[in-house]
């Protein structure tokens, strides 16, 4: 399951952060109380970003595949993109563009590659269906899944860097990195600049 | 400072006087941007709670075209009506008057007590009319920002304002950056579009065609009225949507139609309610002041003076709430894109939605819980970021 914990652990205190898809301003607030961020986000959902403004936060309505270029280069401390790379138009070119605003970027994403998907596949023949992928293949907005080994591999061909990686499955356990993580992690999460 | 006379419901700000700042008297007349000087020159505007010691707490709301400096509250007992924005100041409501010092001043060009076309020339001792000096935008920005020096105030807690209003935010965060904490600029645009023009146009085709117009000179004789009232009328019909239009009016009829409506005889809700929206305006506005003052609202340009919009807000520090309403096809959205784009870029603090209201340009006279919620949200942030 996703652990907004590790995303925390990360996030040097009273740093300038945009929160992708940040919808009603719940990481926003976390991390504007328990980290005292100067926080920001951006989400296309007009009632989301009603709720978030109306509790005082700094949210833009807005379409990440196209607006992330309106930032200046480096003008955050971290763009965090919490589970959402996976349902943009073009993953790779918004990594990019968080790469180029953003001095370090936080993305996590679910394992396409996670045993249990691998296992449902395997026996039933279907698209998986599981508790962080609810959706039937018709309308999931997860139109670019992947695997903990596929971002690898993008991120040497990008030659981003690694600076940290963590991950978490079976319930809310945390797996160390030495436990086949591409097999046993349900999420990933990679600190990158 | 309005005196609260007595509160006409509980979260009323009560009754309200309307107060006259003079300034620019000779030989320090206002140079205004044509380079022509203009003095002296009477602001009226009202105040709203109180001005706290540190005078960190107050607010300045600009009107839009047709508005005045009565923006909340009643000036007398018998007044039907409250000011423009009443549902948004008050004691309990976004602009809270329990804890802000909420301004509101007649732009000059304008005709509710403050220096216009309607006003006496000293040079003449008859009314100015055409007489009366071109104004812009920045222009109308000068007589308020002497009126905070009058009033002791360095520093805004915020700016907003709406449609012209909206200009003037814009403008003001331009001119002078270093005086506002915040800013609320709604349903408004850097510069206005050709479709903007042509309806302000049209507007002041009906006045100057209006025979009693008279190239102005028509003080203490019969008023352009005709003409005044189809202006208000096509500028009615931009602020409104087709939805709300429909839900109000449909295409319901008036029966028994007199006048010289005999040969056409049946009279649609809609055409009478543009006529008394027309007639009614008549009474409270001066057609010169409608020429004035729409034709700054078409010359503004925020680029003016700039390579583009984002060297125009280089220098802009408040932190920017920037909204527009989906049935606004006045002033659509992608014109606040432009500005939210360009403040972006210049890294300024900003927040943005294309809020979804079904009332067209004048969703933000609306008494509408969702946005009171949303102004008090922004506000809110504001009031944390002065606390750092």
């Amino acid at each position: 399951m996703k652990k907004l914990g590790i995303i925390k652990d990360w996030i040097k205190e009273e740093s300038k952060i945009l929160v992708l898809g940040s919808g009603e301003g719940e990481i926003l607030k976390i991390l504007g109380g328990e980290k005292k961020t100067r926080g920001f986000g951006i989400d296309i959902d007009e009632k989301k970003v009603f709720q978030a403004i109306s509790q005082g936060l700094s949210v833009i309505q807005g379409d990440i595949n196209s607006d992330l270029s309106d930032y200046p280069k480096k003008s955050f401390d971290y763009v965090i993109a919490h589970d959402i790379i996976q349902i943009m138009n073009n993953p790779d070119k918004t990594l990019k563009k968080c790469l180029e605003i953003g001095n370090k970027v936080i993305v996590s994403f679910p394992n396409f590659a996670y045993i249990k998907i691998r296992l449902y596949i395997m026996f039933l023949g279907r698209m998986p269906k599981t508790k962080l992928l609810p959706y039937e293949w018709y309308n999931t907005p997860n139109i670019h899944l992947f695997t903990i080994k596929d971002f690898k591999e993008l991120c040497t061909k990008e030659k981003i860097k690694i600076i940290s990686e963590r991950f978490s499955g079976f319930g809310k356990k945390e797996i160390p990195g030495f436990l086949f993580p591409n097999i046993f992690a349900e999420f990933a999460y990679f600190l990158i600049e | 400072m309005s005196k609260k006379v007595k509160p006409i419901t509980g979260n009323s700000v009560g009754i309200v006087k309307t107060n006259f700042f003079n300034f620019a008297e000779r030989p320090n007349e206002l140079i205004l941007s044509s380079g022509i000087k203009l003095g002296p020159i009477t602001i009226a505007y009202e105040t709203y709670g109180e001005l706290n010691r540190q005078k960190s707490n107050a607010i300045l709301v600009f009107h839009a075209l047709s508005g005045d400096s009565h923006a909340a509250g009643y000036n007398s007992p018998d007044d039907t009506k409250p000011g423009w924005w009443d549902m948004m100041i008050g004691p309990g409501k976004p602009f809270d008057t329990k804890k802000f010092f909420v301004i509101c001043a007649n732009v000059i060009g304008g005709c509710k007590g403050s220096t216009g076309p309607s006003s006496i020339n000293p040079e003449t001792g008859k009314h100015f009319g055409l007489a009366f000096p071109v104004v812009s935008i920045k222009d109308m920005l000068k007589p308020q920002k002497k009126l905070l020096e009058h009033l002791g105030i360095k520093k805004l807690f915020c700016v907003a304002g709406g449609s012209m209003g909206g200009m003037q935010v814009l403008q003001w965060l331009v001119t002078y950056p270093e005086t506002a904490l915040g800013a609320m600029i709604i349903a408004t645009s850097p510069t206005h579009t050709a479709q903007a023009i042509a309806f302000n146009s049209v507007g002041r085709f009906a006045i100057i065609s209006d025979p009693n117009w008279n190239n102005g000179n028509y003080y203490g004789m019969k008023t352009p009225k005709t003409g005044l009232s189809i202006a208000r009328m096509i500028g009615h019909i931009t602020y409104l949507s087709e939805e709300s239009m429909h839900k109000k009016f449909g295409r319901e009829s008036i029966k028994n139609t007199k006048g010289p409506y005999t040969n056409f005889t049946r009279e649609f809700e809609v055409e009478s309610y543009l006529q008394h929206q027309g007639e009614s305006f008549i009474k409270r506005f001066d057609a010169n002041s409608y020429l004035y003052i729409s034709k700054a609202i078409d010359d503004f340009d925020m680029t003016d003076g700039y390579n583009n919009l984002l060297e125009a807000f280089q220098n802009i520090r408040a932190k920017c709430l920037v909204m527009s309403f989906t049935s606004d096809w006045l002033y659509p959205k992608e014109q606040s894109l432009q500005i939210v784009k360009a403040l972006k870029i210049n890294g300024i603090e900003t927040t943005y939605t294309n809020f979804e209201s079904a009332y067209g340009h004048d969703s933000f006279l609306i008494d509408d819980e969702r946005l009171k919620k949303l102004f008090t949200g922004f506000l809110s942030s504001l009031e944390a970021s002065s606390g750092e």
